[in-house]
């Protein structure tokens, strides 16, 4: 009952359009298959382009696809795909960071070069040169934004897994003999984890739209799984006769994306013991802006 | 100052504002009276009849050839007046026209049609064309009479006369002495004014000996986008847009274009798309019940109304009866899910939603390009579920353009998607280059090759007297008919949309050329 309570208390201290928009996400990504009203592949041509209606409450698609159950369906393809991106790229990412915070040295300036690399590369361009060597695909496609993705979140676990280590519980461990193997696991591991998780949160969005931009492109999710960027590009072509059919993909991305940056960016501000208020919540923001203006002034 | 005063002040000034708003367009409509403006989907190139690079239909501009391909494969007098084959088909009489000149004024004669002739023909560039591999030499007879002669017949000879490159000519004052074009000047209706990357403009040649063009100018504007194209169209800047490969233009937006009053014109099409297998690659398309039951699993109608809306006509032969020497047109075969289903349960296909043979699922990987095939991932979407409907689990792979070609070349694909050239080339271009074995094709790869039945039969057809080429043509035809070696899907149409500024558009002849003739522009 304690842990239900805490993540109501939690929930509650989210902007509501938040909480709003990533539970549909979640629940659409995750029973989305089973509660899809129909086959999202199964085509009628009779019914082409037809709008809303009873049997079809979002009406069908260039084929005769019933829209709600593609769109459903849709979100459990983005989240799987999502998911796997940032896992992948996370667990890349944590491991060179954190090894890199924890051994230092030439250790730290070699996998931070190559992170310095990974980050010089858009992330798009290193996206299409994996998918043009192994050719498209779902796999191709999750394994190219993983190599795309994972420069970030090595970038910031060096810096909280140097900020660790600067501890003295750290320090203290050290002193009393603790293994490297038990400070990396069970104290530096641990840790970095916990902060690199809330970018992952704010990256959600920007891999959703990676994802649909790579389908858009046609080199993503093949036919016939429905993916939001697929059926935004075959709706294109009815953006004047039809324009539901380029709507509503693009209104369930975008909330999806909005719904994550902003889920990533309260967590991020608010990670101070008391929830901040809107005028301290714009304080802080001002605040941020001002150090990147800083960061760019230094360099 | 006055409420009056006031109002009357600021009504001359938006009334100002508003007529010099209107004063360009006023301008451009003046400027653009004389002139029909069409788009083509890319920079028009290097305009070197003996390069491969330039936009076909700009170069039919400007460059005529001997004799021209007319609709359904006619054959028409353009330079040469009159021909003749004699000597069993190795010598090809012309009769020249007279009072040609070319655009720089030199004289078309024999001269200059030997000096042509020559820089092409028996060349080892140009031998994937019969007359270039079988010349022997030109004579000239006389000023307007010329004789080629070649080694052997020379099948398909006055189509190939009649290609856009390199078979049309250039004047000799336009090449350097390293043989490069430096001019593009012909004989045609056109000559070039200026060209860029974002478009080619061309005049009136006023000395032309044909019927000349109603109107002054025209201009050639590069818009790569199908619907930037189209929006051009919807705001005036461009008149034509369309044909298969100047600038194509979708079927859905040509019916938007139609719903929204501009003119449609759609040409049956004498391109065909065509369903390939690859039995080297899977086993289970080695069984031609296997081949035949997809060919029935396939709603010829319901893929064309996907992507064609309509437009498009099922294919049951190679080649659309437009087409010279087409053979006996086959029906295209209704979808046939009992007759499919009992085909592959006859092959050992079994059970279900997939079937299976000895524990392998019937899977098959269907290799398409977009890019290449417009619509081709809207129907292969429909051809995967309904051969889903008879166990068929068709994985679908999607490539862009230059891999598209690749894979074709390494046959890495169990089921790919061909098109047939079209006229002038077919049927011998697509049959040579897409079906001999000992032909080497490097851009599409091949459709489908049996050294043992089928070259025999294409080899016939090729050496047959021109009284026989359709009986020997046709064994061919059949041979792939009842071996199932390949399932056309659809004749591609030529679709074109024309602003109320244009009257008498007629499609052209073939998709290489410009449909600029028969226009006349209204004010």
């Amino acid at each position: 009952m304690r842990p239900l309570v805490s993540l109501v208390t939690w929930l509650k201290g989210l902007p509501r359009i938040t909480v709003v928009t990533v539970s549909l996400f979640l629940f659409f990504g995750i029973f989305g298959p089973w509660i899809a009203p129909m086959d999202p592949s199964a085509q009628d041509l009779s019914l082409m382009g037809q709008g809303p209606s009873a049997t079809h409450w979002l009406g069908t698609d260039h084929l005769g696809r019933d829209t709600l159950s593609r769109l459903m369906v849709a979100a459990n393809t983005s989240l799987t795909s999502v998911g796997m991106v940032l896992a992948i790229a996370m667990t890349i990412g944590i491991t060179m960071g954190t090894i890199a915070g924890y051994c230092r040295g030439w250790v730290e300036d070699l996998l931070m070069r190559l992170v310095d690399v990974g980050l010089s590369i858009p992330s798009l361009i290193i996206s299409l040169a994996v998918i043009g060597i192994v050719g498209p695909g779902y796999w191709s496609m999750v394994f190219a934004l993983a190599l795309a993705w994972w420069p970030m979140s090595a970038r910031i676990s060096r810096a909280v897994a140097v900020s660790i280590m600067n501890k003295p519980h750290i320090e203290a461990l050290r002193v009393l003999g603790a293994s490297p193997l038990r400070i990396y696991f069970n104290h530096l591991l641990p840790g970095t984890i916990g902060s690199v998780m809330v970018y992952a949160t704010a990256d959600a969005g920007m891999a959703a739209i990676a994802v649909a931009t790579l389908s858009f492109l046609g080199l993503g999710i093949q036919p016939p799984t429905p993916e939001w960027g697929q059926m935004l590009v075959d709706a294109l072509p009815y953006l004047e006769s039809d324009p539901r059919q380029v709507i509503l993909p693009g209104l369930a991305l975008t909330a999806a994306v909005i719904g994550f940056n902003t889920l990533g960016e309260t967590i991020a501000l608010n990670r101070v013991p008391k929830r901040l208020s809107r005028r301290q919540l714009l304080t802080r923001r001002m605040e941020v802006a001002g150090w990147h203006k800083e960061t760019s002034d230094a360099a | 100052m006055k409420r009056r005063m006031f109002l009357q002040r600021s009504t001359a000034v938006i009334g100002a504002s508003a007529l010099g708003g209107l004063y360009p367009g006023i301008l451009s409509a003046q400027a653009h009276e004389n002139t029909l403006r069409i788009a083509i989907s890319k920079a028009a190139g290097d305009l070197d009849l003996l390069k491969h690079y330039a936009i076909w239909a700009v170069q039919d501009l400007m460059f005529e050839p001997l004799v021209k391909y007319g609709k359904g494969g006619e054959i028409e007098p353009c330079l040469a007046t009159d021909w003749s084959l004699e000597d069993g088909g190795t010598t090809l009489k012309l009769t020249l026209r007279e009072g040609v000149t070319f655009q720089d004024g030199t004289p078309f004669d024999a001269a200059a049609c030997k000096w042509n002739l020559e820089r092409w023909m028996g060349t080892e560039k140009f031998e994937w064309m019969s007359c270039s591999k079988n010349f022997e030499s030109v004579e000239m007879v006389d000023d307007y009479h010329v004789n080629i002669h070649f080694k052997a017949p020379v099948i398909s000879l006055l189509q190939e006369l009649s290609y856009t490159r390199p078979s049309r000519f250039v004047s000799p004052n336009a090449v350097d002495e390293e043989g490069n074009q430096v001019e593009p000047i012909g004989t045609g209706p056109w000559r070039q004014v200026s060209a860029s990357e974002a478009e080619n403009v061309f005049e009136r040649y006023d000395g032309y000996w044909g019927e000349k063009p109603s109107y002054e100018r025209l201009e050639a504007k590069v818009i790569p986008e199908s619907r930037s194209r189209v929006a051009a169209l919807r705001s005036g800047e461009l008149d034509v847009i369309g044909g298969f490969w100047i600038a194509p233009l979708s079927p859905i937006e040509a019916k938007q274009l139609e719903d929204a009053g501009f003119t449609i014109s759609v040409d049956p099409g004498n391109v065909t798309l065509v369903m390939g297998f690859n039995p080297d690659r899977s086993e289970a398309l080695r069984d031609n019940r296997v081949r035949r039951a997809i060919s029935l699993g396939v709603d010829r109608e319901a893929v064309g109304k996907a992507f064609y809306h309509g437009y498009a006509r099922p294919a049951g032969s190679l080649f659309s009866d437009v087409l010279p020497l087409s053979g006996q047109q086959f029906e295209a075969p209704a979808r046939d899910v009992a007759a499919a289903s009992a085909l592959l349960e006859e092959a050992g296909w079994t059970g279900g939603p997939i079937r299976s043979k000895e524990g392998k699922p019937l899977s098959i990987e269907m290799v398409i390009s977009p890019d290449a095939v417009p619509g081709l991932r809207i129907m292969s979407e429909v051809m995967q579920a309904q051969l889903k409907e008879i166990g068929i689990d068709i994985v679908i792979h999607s490539v862009d353009h230059a891999t598209k070609h690749t894979e074709m070349l390494e046959r890495k694909y169990d089921i790919g998607f061909f098109l047939t050239y079209g006229a002038p080339f077919d049927p011998f271009g697509t049959i040579v280059g897409l079906f001999l074995s000992t032909f080497k094709n490097d851009v599409e790869g091949k459709l489908y090759t049996d050294a043992e039945h089928l070259d025999p039969l294409i080899n016939a057809a090729i050496d047959a007297k021109p009284e026989d080429t359709e009986a020997e043509l046709q064994k061919f035809y059949d041979w792939l008919h009842d071996n199932d070696a390949i399932a056309p899907l659809l004749f591609v149409p030529g679709i074109w949309a024309h602003s109320d500024r244009v009257a008498g558009f007629t499609g052209p002849a073939t998709e290489y050329d410009m449909p600029y003739e028969n226009i006349t522009l209204k004010a």
